[in-house]
C-alpha cells in the first residue's frame, strides 16, 4: 500500500469518526446511545481479531480472555486507585502480559495452530469459572470484591482526567469510545504499514520461508498477539463503561461470536469485522425483541447464510461488487 | 584456510534410521559443490541439517571455523546463507517486488531495499513479474522468484535443493547458466541427482549414499568412477569399497 492511499484511508476514517461522535449523541436517545457504546467496545474487540487472525494468522479462540480480563483489571483498579487514570493503563498492561505470558508458551514452543485455538480458548474458559467462583466476601482484591457470578456492579465509570471526582456522562463515554475505536484502527493501519507489520503479515503468508529470510517468527508472532491482547483489554474497559464487569465476559458465547464477526465482516480486513461486528449486534439487540421466536435461531440462520452467499464476509465481497460495477459502467 | 562451511561427522538419525551418517565436507569460500545421490541417499535431510530445519543428532557444524550447530533456521540465514527449498517457498498473497523487498528488508532501508529488491529482479530477468501476485506465477516463474529472494541479500553461501525440480530441459538450461553466473559472487551448495544438469554446472562433486559420503573428487572423475554408477542403478557397494572411499 502506497503512503499516500495510507493516509487517505486514515484520514477518511478519523473524519467518519469525528462524525459519529459529534452526531449520534444528538440524534440518539440515552438507552439507544448506551447501545451503541457497547456496539464501538464489541467493534474494538472485533478489531483486535481481526489483527492478530487476519493479518497474523493466529486463531485465537480466546480474545474473550483479553477483553474480561481488560474489564476486570479497569473494575479492580477503578475501585483501589482515586479515579480511573490508572485504571485504563492496568486495563491494557494486564491483558498485554496474560497474552504476552501465553504467546511465549505457545510460540516459542512451537505449538501448531490448531492447539492454539484448543490453548487459548482452554485459557478462557478457566478464566470463565475462576471468575464465577469468586462469590463471598473473602474474594477481593484490594477494596474491589470479585462478586461471583454477579460480578462487579459497582464498576465506577471513567472519571474526566484530573478530576476524580467528576465522571463521564454516557455521551462522554460514547466519544471516549469511539476515539479509542478510530485510534485502534490508525494504530492497527500503522503497524501493518510498518517493517514489522510486513513481516507478520510474510509469516501468515510462510512461515518457514519468512525464517529462511532470517526473521524469527515466534517474535512477530509474539509481538503481535500482545498488541491483540491490549487491545482486547481496551474493549473490555470500554464495554464495563456502559454495563459493568461479569464473568460473561469470559464465556464460550463471546468467544464464539468474534470469530463470527470476523468471519462475516471479512477476514483479512479491519473495517470488515468493525462492521460486521456493529451489524450482526444490532441485529442480536433487535432478535431478542421478538417474542415469537429464538433469537438465537436467527442469528442461526443469518451466519449460515452469510457463509454460504458471502464466504469471504461482508466487506471483501462489497468492494468486488463496486469494482465491477464500476468496470461495467466504464465500459458502457 | 578455514572453510567457509564445514561439517565434523554429521549425522541425523529417525528412531532406528540413520539418514545420515558421520558427514564430513569443507566448502569454501567462492566455491560451486554439487551434493548428488540416488533417492533415499540422505541428501535432503542433509539439507534440512545445514539450513536449521533438522536439528543433527550427533556431529558438529562450522560456519567459518564457528560450531553453529543447532541453530534455528533464521539464525543460520543471519549468518550469510541463502537457502532455496526444493518445492518453490514463497508468500503467495504478496506481489514479486514485496517479496523480495522483505528478503533484504532486515538488513537495509526502505529504500535501499526496493533499490536493491529490482537489482535482484533484473539480474534473475523477472523485473516485469515485479507488481504480479506470486500465487498466480507459473512454476519456473515461482522458481526464478524464490532465486531473487535468496540472493538480493548478497549472502556469502546459498543452498539450493533440487534447483530444477520439474523445470523443462531449456528451463534447466538456463538455470544451469544462471547458478555459475551467480558463482562468481557467492559460494554455491546444489543438492540436486540430475546428473546432466551437474556435468553442466559442477567442479567439485560429493556423492551420497545411504546416509554417507560415497566419493569426494572432480564431476569428471566421479562420473566415470563405476561406483556412482552402480549406485544410481541399484548395485549395492561392499564394505571394502566404501571404506577405500
Amino acid at each position: 500500500m502506497t503512503d499516500r492511499r495510507l493516509w487517505t484511508e486514515i484520514a477518511a476514517a478519523v473524519v467518519l469518526a469525528a462524525l459519529c461522535a459529534w452526531g449520534l449523541p444528538l440524534a440518539l436517545q440515552l438507552y439507544a446511545l448506551i447501545n451503541a457504546t457497547i456496539y464501538v467496545s464489541m467493534a474494538v474487540l472485533a478489531l483486535s481479531l481481526a489483527l492478530v487472525w487476519g493479518f497474523g494468522g493466529i486463531l485465537c479462540f480466546g480474545q474473550a480472555a483479553f477483553f474480561g480480563l481488560g474489564g476486570y483489571a479497569y473494575a479492580v483498579a477503578a475501585l483501589n486507585f482515586t479515579g480511573t487514570s490508572w485504571a485504563v493503563p492496568v486495563a491494557l498492561l494486564v491483558p498485554a502480559a496474560l497474552a504476552a505470558i501465553l504467546g511465549y508458551l505457545m510460540f516459542f514452543g512451537r505449538i501448531s495452530d490448531v492447539y492454539i485455538g484448543v490453548i487459548t480458548l482452554t485459557v478462557t474458559l478457566i478464566l470463565f469459572n475462576f471468575a464465577n467462583s469468586t462469590a463471598g466476601d473473602e474474594w477481593h482484591i484490594g477494596a474491589a470484591p470479585l462478586g461471583g457470578f454477579n460480578g462487579i456492579p459497582s464498576t465506577p465509570p471513567l472519571n474526566m482526567p484530573g478530576d476524580p471526582g467528576t465522571p463521564l456522562a454516557p455521551q462522554q463515554i460514547f466519544v471516549v469510545a469511539v476515539a479509542c475505536l478510530a485510534l485502534c484502527y490508525v494504530i492497527c493501519k500503522l503497524v501493518l504499514h510498518s517493517k514489522f507489520g510486513r513481516v507478520v503479515v510474510a509469516v501468515k503468508e510462510n512461515e518457514t520461508r519468512a525464517e529462511l529470510l532470517g526473521y524469527d517468527a515466534r517474535l512477530y508472532k509474539l509481538g503481535i498477539f500482545t498488541l491483540g491482547g491490549a487491545m482486547g483489554g481496551l474493549a473490555g474497559l470500554l464495554f464495563a463503561n456502559c454495563v459493568f464487569v461479569s464473568p460473561t465476559m469470559f464465556s464460550l458465547f463471546y468467544s464464539g461470536q468474534i470469530i463470527i464477526w470476523v468471519m462475516v465482516g471479512g477476514l483479512g480486513t479491519l473495517i470488515g469485522p468493525i462492521v460486521g461486528a456493529i451489524v450482526l449486534q444490532i441485529l442480536t439487540t433487535w432478535a431478542g425483541t421478538l417474542r415469537d421466536i429464538n433469537p438465537s435461531l436467527i442469528l442461526g440462520v443469518i451466519l449460515m447464510a452469510a457463509v454460504l452467499v458471502i464466504p469471504r464476509g461482508i466487506l471483501p465481497t462489497a468492494t468486488t461488487a463496486l469494482a465491477r460495477l464500476r468496470r461495467h459502467g466504464a465500459v458502457r | 584456510m578455514t572453510a567457509l562451511l564445514a561439517t565434523d561427522n554429521l549425522g541425523m538419525r529417525f528412531g532406528g534410521v540413520r539418514a545420515v551418517d558421520g558427514v564430513s565436507l569443507a566448502v569454501a569460500e567462492g566455491e560451486l559443490r554439487c551434493l548428488i545421490g540416488p533417492n533415499g541417499a540422505g541428501k535432503s535431510t542433509f539439507f534440512k541439517c545445514l539450513t536449521g530445519q533438522y536439528k543433527p543428532t550427533s556431529g558438529r557444524i562450522l560456519w567459518r571455523g564457528r560450531d553453529v550447530t543447532g541453530y534455528d533456521s533464521f539464525a543460520v540465514a543471519r549468518l550469510g546463507v541463502g537457502i532455496k527449498t526444493q518445492i518453490p517457498s514463497l508468500f503467495d498473497g504478496l506481489d514479486v517486488m514485496e517479496s523480495v523487498v522483505l528478503a533484504v528488508r532486515r538488513l537495509h532501508s526502505e529504500a535501499d531495499s526496493r533499490r536493491r529488491a529490482l537489482t535482484a529482479l533484473e539480474r534473475l530477468g523477472i523485473a516485469a513479474l515485479a507488481r504480479r501476485e506470486v500465487g498466480l506465477l507459473g512454476h519456473g516463474q515461482r522458481q526464478l522468484v524464490e532465486l531473487a529472494m535468496v540472493v538480493a541479500p548478497e549472502p556469502d553461501l546459498i543452498i539450493l535443493d533440487e534447483p530444477t525440480a520439474g523445470m523443462s530441459a531449456e528451463e534447466t538450461s538456463r538455470t544451469a547458466a544462471l547458478i555459475r553466473e551467480l558463482n562468481r559472487r557467492h559460494a554455491i551448495v546444489v543438492v540436486e541427482h540430475d546428473m546432466q544438469f551437474i556435468r553442466a554446472i559442477a567442479r567439485t562433486v560429493t556423492v551420497f549414499h545411504q546416509g554417507r559420503v560415497l566419493i569426494e573428487d572432480s564431476v569428471e572423475r566421479v562420473l566415470a568412477d563405476p561406483r556412482v554408477r552402480d549406485v544410481y542403478l541399484g548395485k549395492p557397494v561392499t564394505r571394502a569399497e566404501r571404506a577405500a572411499s
